[in-house]
């Protein structure tokens, strides 16, 4: 105990340093956390946070059983997630080890630089622009479908096209930033293994199976996991630029349908209900996915 | 002399690919910026495609006239300032703390930090925590809640932690003690470092459109992004255009303010790039 007491005294000034870090975090992180109290409650504004009834499990039952909406907004989610998880987790790893194999250094800062800039703009600003792009009569792409002799097509307007729309617009505006993690551990590998690749006669495709894709591993694993962790959390400004209410019933996720319904219509209790089962579902995941994987490949986040 | 090595095709193949999807990462801000310039006659018929066509600054003249436009700027520009340098302060500072192998609190702390990467209160609740602090509607809301980042405290701490425990010691055997060391020694030795951050925080504080449209409702405190999505999707263009100008057409005044907006990161992006990349690169070896 003296010890301890002994110990806070010597970090004095870092504990002081500590503090407002804290006190932001305990404010707008762990109070929130909290907040989901009124998951169980038939919250009411006039009554506040704490004063409000306890419903127990009422607005559970309602959002699984009463609620179709529920379905088909985790079915949204889900749907969307996995599609990204096949088509946009591996581009930034592919084109990362493309960026690995150019020679020029100023080529490959050129194609860097360039790649990297999408990341940079909002959603909204991209999302503006793809708008225009698909447009059906004036944007670029149904003037090249028209060029090539087809007929014009309302992207924006039709159920079928959304879901890929939101997976190519991700890569995108993502892939390119997205290879900087794999850059920068491949950046670590020693040049030397290269070398003695190439005097042993390894082609290209064998350099990067059994030297680069090794080198990275470690990171594809991390961002697996934190991919999978994030698997019922679909970004919420993207759908809320691209996603028009003639298309919620194929492009509506978790977070619009919680903004929308939740403080738009005052629904705060269920859609906390909503809420408190996204982020649990996304937490177990994580620490399911996290243990297999210190079970069989020996890597972990923790 | 240079000797010139035979470029297989398969490294053709490559930089081909590679090229084509720079290219398609320049495209759309080299099209908003020649829509934005192009005659609006000639943009409404599509008759725009990779040149600007008829030169026009009809649309300028009206987006640089718009009050609200200004005000979204500004509302913008407010959060960005305040909130990089506030988080920027607060988040080193926690960083630091945490990076110090002798700080007793490091194991609890750093937990508590990461289980709020992992676990989160959403929307609702975190609308509710901003009610009752009454910072609904204030420019407050749109500062205070990303004052504190936790992907950044563990960026930062990888950074710290790089710095040596040597010259740590030997300040304090001068007398030091842990503000000096982090303001004086630490916190300069780390330029690079802070510097990514404070673009990443930056270009966040710009780019955030969700706090805006969860948290603001009065008109005057809507920042950019919020604004640019209500004349994208709402097409509350009409009410900009006077009907002697309506030879100006939405979508003209669409690709400018679309351009105008991100233009300080297009003009600043060439400049401070190299920044983003070192910093991700120095601290994301140790993952």
């Amino acid at each position: 105990m003296k010890t301890h007491l002994k110990r806070i005294r010597r970090d004095k000034y870092l504990y002081l340093m500590l503090l407002p870090g804290v006190l932001f975090m305990l404010l707008f992180r762990y109070l929130p956390m909290g907040g989901l109290i009124i998951a169980f409650k038939d919250f009411s504004l006039r009554k506040g946070i704490w004063k409000s009834a306890w419903a127990g499990m009422e607005n559970f039952t309602f959002i699984f059983t009463q609620n179709p909406d529920f379905y088909q907004i985790v079915k949204n989610t889900l749907e969307i997630n996995l599609l990204k998880l096949l088509f946009s987790f591996p581009m930034p790893i592919v084109l990362a080890l493309m960026i690995n194999e150019v020679r020029g250094v100023r080529l490959k800062k050129w194609i860097q630089t360039s790649v990297y800039l999408p990341y940079f703009v909002s959603w909204v600003v991209f999302g503006g622009i793809v708008i225009q792009f698909l447009s059906p009569g004036t944007g670029i792409v149904n003037r090249l479908i028209q060029a090539f002799g087809g007929s014009s097509i309302p992207f924006l307007q039709e159920e079928r096209y959304f879901k890929g729309i939101v997976v190519v617009t991700d890569i995108w505006k993502g892939a390119g930033w997205g290879t900087i993690l794999y850059l920068s551990a491949l950046t670590g590998i020693d040049p030397e293994i290269y070398e003695a690749a190439k005097i042993d006669g390894a082609g290209r495709l064998k350099t990067i199976w059994h030297i680069s894709i090794p080198g990275i591993s470690d990171t594809i694993v991390v961002l697996l996991l934190l991919q999978i962790g994030a698997m019922m959390d679909v970004g919420f400004e993207q759908i809320y630029v691209l996603c028009k209410p003639i298309l919620y019933s194929v492009g509506d996720v978790i977070s619009t349908y919680v903004y929308r319904v939740g403080i738009g219509n005052a629904q705060f209790s269920m859609t906390a209900a909503v809420g408190l089962f996204q982020s649990a579902v996304g937490l177990t995941l994580i620490v399911i996915c996290n243990r297999i994987c210190r079970t069989f490949f020996d890597k972990s986040l923790w | 002399m240079r000797k010139r090595k035979k470029i297989s095709l398969s490294y053709m193949g490559i930089v081909m690919a590679l090229l084509l999807f720079s290219f398609l990462c320049i495209l759309p801000f080299w099209y908003v910026f020649i829509s934005s310039i192009s005659d609006p006659l000639k943009l409404r018929t599509g008759d725009v495609r990779l040149f600007p066509n008829g030169f026009s600054m009809q649309s300028y003249r009206i987006v640089l006239k718009e009050r609200r436009f200004y005000r979204g700027l500004l509302v913008t520009l407010i959060r960005t300032v305040a909130g990089t340098g506030l988080g920027l302060f607060i988040q080193s500072m926690t960083a630091y703390v945490l990076s110090r192998k002798s700080f007793g609190g490091r194991g609890f702390f750093s937990r508590m930090v990461v289980f709020t990467i992992l676990f989160n209160g959403g929307i609702i609740p975190n609308y509710l925590i901003m009610q009752q602090l009454h910072l609904l509607d204030t420019i407050w809301a749109l500062i205070l809640p990303m004052v504190f980042n936790p992907w950044n405290v563990m960026l930062l701490v990888s950074f710290f932690a790089a710095v040596p425990d040597s010259i740590e010691e030997s300040a304090k055997l001068d007398g030091a003690n842990d503000l000096v060391i982090f303001f004086r020694l630490a916190a300069p030795l780390s330029k690079p470092a802070l510097m990514t951050i404070l673009l990443y925080i930056s270009v966040r504080h710009w780019n955030e459109l969700m706090d805006g449209v969860i948290y603001i409702n009065m008109d005057r405190l809507k920042p950019l992004q919020v604004y640019l999505i209500e004349l994208i999707m709402r097409s509350s263009v009409q009410n900009m255009v006077e009907p002697s100008e309506n030879f100006v057409t939405a979508l003209s005044i669409q690709t400018t303010v679309i351009f105008v907006s991100c233009l300080p990161i297009l003009t600043l992006y060439p400049f401070v790039q190299r920044f983003f990349v070192k910093g991700i690169m120095a601290g994301g070896v140790k993952g």
